[in-house]
């Protein structure tokens, strides 16, 4: 973990303003070594989205700027880059709400992800085919309109088409939001194929807690901007805090985050 | 009886293939349309424009006709080019009505610069292709059609095809497509905005440039075209602003009604209600049916 080359990705201590103002990123360090998945996980506004896309520098689109620390991407800093560069240099995300074009038919949305290659026509179906052992849903939609599809052929189609890019990583945010548990199940078995047969590592923003560690090496939890808590995922998954707040189980049964912090300041009166 | 039925289908042919220029003019706004979700008030300075560079070069230079017409549209290209660098990539972020008032300002520029180069005296544009009915089918379907007419309805009708081939089978068609559907998501996935942009302005320039030959053919280069370019915003808004059928048949709509309104009903009003009777049309689509004929609907998944 040490050896800086054995990361793909390093980002230190970045901070992020929106417009100049807004603080969405206090302070978030998060390494990524090679070929592993890491899963960054917390609540809703907590800078996950921001810390991907500070990463593939879609953050200028919204008017976003990396005010502090440094990224490092495969040793090199990320600075000037445009997301085509990116791309380029196999990075690619997959952006939340899985962002296909409607009007395309499925096959049409995958080949896109090529755009940035140059492939022959013969290439392109090559690719195509390989990527459709991973999908084999998606080959058999692969002329309908992709609007018309489901949401998890939709997110399918997305990661598809990040695929035909050629990354060397992904940026995934939350893959499987709104998803039924049976395809949240088969997106992440599909992720965990792509790392292991494909060598891609993988960046996974995540609020399916659970399942999320379960299929990552390591895990960092943020809050507000920074980072809370990090380490092996099987520890994360193991930590008492992570067991109350984020999965809700607990040796005293369920429990919110609320409940917590109401349990806390009864005992507190009690004293 | 028959006389009559002969000249009203005269007159709705004529305004069909007048249409046709209209339609092209207006497939250059969807094209700008699908890529930045801007109405381009700049294409009917951009015919000006084109066409007067077109005329400038023959007749100032004596510039062979082929060769000024690829020179001209070299020099759209750089007009794309420009718009691209100068105007676009600085509003790049900015909201899509900033980027519309930017395109009203680019429209003055190209006005300006046009009549600073050239003048500001009307020119004859000959394109060897007369305004006069085509013999032919004079006399065996006793209709009077201008071979102009006719010619421009092929030439819009051949570039109709050329564009709906280049976004359907390439690949920076694809890109158009993909960049048109959803500009953020494209851009994840490495397809360079700036590339798109370029593409859609040039061929803007290119087809602002064919429109501009045909009515400056028939009407004299001059600056009357930038308000003539401009109605392909009723032919938009009756076909819908995403659609390139919908460009299509909107401008054939436009070009038959205006005719038939022209002949039938401008005597009541004086005349030349052509000019300003394909806008009442666009207003009672805004009323009845604001997304057009054509418009994409948002596909919502139920």
């Amino acid at each position: 973990m040490n050896n800086s080359s054995a990361n793909i990705l390093d980002i230190k201590n970045i901070e992020v303003r929106y417009d100049d103002v807004i603080l969405a990123l206090h302070d978030v360090s998060l390494k990524v070594p090679k070929g592993k998945v890491v899963a960054l996980l917390g609540a809703n506004g907590a800078g996950k989205s921001t810390t991907l896309k500070a990463v593939s520098t879609m953050l200028a689109s919204e008017r976003g700027k990396v005010t502090n620390g440094s990224i490092e991407y495969d040793g090199n800093s990320i600075n000037k880059q445009t997301p085509s560069q990116m791309v380029g240099l196999g990075m690619v995300q997959v952006l939340e709400g899985r962002r296909c074009f409607g009007h395309l038919t499925v096959e049409e949305n995958i080949i896109s992800g090529a755009y940035s290659r140059k492939l022959s026509k013969g290439d392109i179906n090559q690719e195509l085919e390989k990527i459709y052992t991973y999908f084999i849903r998606l080959k058999e939609r692969r002329k309908s309109q992709a609007a018309f599809t489901s949401g998890g052929e939709q997110q399918m189609i997305a990661v598809a088409r990040a695929m035909m890019a050629k990354p060397k990583m992904l940026l995934l945010d939350e893959p499987t939001m709104g998803l039924a548990p049976q395809l949240v199940a088969e997106i992440f078995n599909i992720v965990k194929e792509l790392n292991t047969k494909e060598g891609v590592s993988i960046l996974l923003a995540e609020q399916n807690t659970n399942v999320a560690l379960k299929n990552s090496d390591y895990g960092y939890i943020i809050e507000t901007g920074r980072v809370m808590l990090d380490g092996t995922a099987q520890s994360l998954l193991n930590d008492d805090k992570v067991k109350e707040l984020y999965l809700g189980i607990s040796k005293k049964g369920r429990k919110n985050f609320r409940d917590v912090l109401k349990e806390e300041s009864l005992t507190k009166r009690s004293n | 009886m028959v006389d009559e039925l002969l000249f009203f289908m005269e007159v709705v042919v004529g305004g069909l293939l007048a249409g046709t220029m209209y339609s092209l003019v207006a497939l250059g706004f969807v094209l700008i349309f699908k890529a930045s979700a801007t109405f381009n008030f700049s294409q009917g300075a951009m015919v000006f424009f084109s066409v007067l560079a077109f005329c400038g070069f023959m007749q100032d230079f004596n510039i062979p006709f082929v060769l000024a017409f690829i020179l001209a549209a070299l020099l759209m290209v750089v007009v794309g080019l420009c718009t691209e660098r100068l105007v676009l990539r600085p509003l790049m972020n900015a909201s899509e009505d900033t980027v519309l008032m930017a395109t009203i300002g680019l429209g003055y520029v190209l006005e300006g610069l046009a009549q600073a180069a050239w003048g500001v005296e009307v020119r004859r544009l000959d394109l060897g292709i007369g305004d006069f009915p085509v013999p032919w089918i004079a006399d065996n379907l006793k209709l009077f059609i201008s071979a102009l007419d006719i010619f421009a309805g092929l030439v819009a009708a051949l570039m109709i095809i050329g564009l709906f081939l280049l976004f359907k089978y390439t690949k920076i068609g694809l890109g158009l497509r993909a960049v048109a559907d959803d500009a953020g998501a494209a851009s994840s996935i490495g397809i360079p905005l700036k590339h798109i942009m370029l593409l859609v302005w040039s061929a803007a320039g290119v087809v602002a440039l064919v429109a501009g030959c045909m009515w400056g053919a028939r009407a004299g280069v001059q600056f009357a075209l930038v308000d003539l370019a401009l109605k392909a915003l009723p032919v938009l808004i009756i076909g819908g602003f995403s659609s390139i059928p919908g460009a299509i048949v909107g401008g054939l709509i436009i070009g038959a009604t205006e005719k038939v309104l022209e002949v039938y009903i401008g005597p009541f009003f004086g005349g030349a209600i052509e000019g300003w009777a394909p806008y009442v049309l666009a207003i009672f689509f805004l009323l009845y049916r604001p997304e057009g004929l054509f418009g994409e609907k948002i596909i919502r998944r139920v």
